[in-house]
């Protein structure tokens, strides 16, 4: 693994690399927008939005938020194994932090065959558009988040792989811009209305 | 480094719990605290988790211009 000194005090070297701060910026200003925008439409049926959030299961999205902070954790764990070029510790944390992906994705299946099996389909009402929509599209992130950090751990795992300390930086940043967003979307879909 | 991380990890699962049971009740401060301990959540992952504390200033400041104006855009509409 190629171990470079980086300045991440410099503008142009944020941690994870300036280009993948733009997308963060660039996603981050998208799904606000969109809760917003879901939001604002709240206002014209307030009834429909809190009943409808009534159906959502909030202990399965407040054990979805401590699954992508506890993978979160384990990320930057492992970043900072690697760091001190351990990259055995570095790749067991690696491991936890797809667990934690996996386990995100399969407690947001069952909460979507549940809401499925309940006819809460994308063409329900105002509110299920806006929650299929954002959690889906969030949902696709995280399974891109993996296929990196697949790609990263087999990178890793080669003796002869030139996978550097920046791309895991920048794999780490794009998992916690999952983090993220998620963030966002819990409290205002689940909790707010 | 692992041990400020993990309190910081700690910390956020407190405050995920704490917003869960918050939602629950049926207070007036409800919305505001929702909204103020999820910008809480968003800065630990972003100054701790994703090293954001040791850059530069532009990109600080541009994280809490963005959440500011996302919470107060929020709150205003709610």
């Amino acid at each position: 693994m190629q171990v470079q000194n980086i300045n991440s005090k410099s503008l142009y070297y944020p941690p994870g690399g300036i280009l993948l701060w733009i997308i963060i910026f660039l996603e981050l200003i998208t799904f606000g927008v969109a809760l917003i925008a879901m939001v604002i439409s709240s206002k014209e049926n307030p009834t429909v939005f809190h009943e409808s959030r009534l159906l959502l299961n909030t202990a399965f999205g407040t054990i979805n938020t401590v699954f992508l902070i506890t993978s979160g954790f384990f990320m930057a764990v492992s970043v900072n194994y690697l760091k001190q070029k351990n990259t055995k510790k570095s790749l067991l944390f690696l491991r936890f932090t797809m667990l934690g992906g996996l386990l995100f994705l399969i407690l947001k299946s069952i909460e979507y065959s549940d809401k499925i099996d309940a006819g809460l389909t994308i063409g329900y009402n105002t509110f299920f558009t806006f929650y299929w929509m954002l959690t889906l599209f969030h949902v696709i992130h995280v399974i891109v988040g993996l296929v990196i950090l697949g790609s990263v751990y087999i990178g890793l795992k080669n003796k002869k792989s030139t996978t550097s300390i920046e791309d895991v930086e920048a794999s780490a940043a794009f998992w916690h811009m999952c983090d993220l967003i998620w963030l966002l979307l819990f409290p205002i879909i689940y909790l707010l209305f | 480094m692992n041990k400020h991380i993990t309190l910081v990890w700690i910390l956020l699962v407190l405050l995920t719990v704490s917003v869960g049971i918050i939602s629950s009740l049926s207070l007036d401060i409800a919305v505001i605290s929702i909204l103020l301990l999820s910008s809480l959540k968003f800065i630990g992952v972003t100054f701790y988790f994703m090293e954001l504390k040791k850059a530069h200033v532009f990109w600080k400041v541009s994280i809490l211009i963005y959440l500011s104006f996302f919470s107060i855009i929020t709150y205003s509409f709610l």
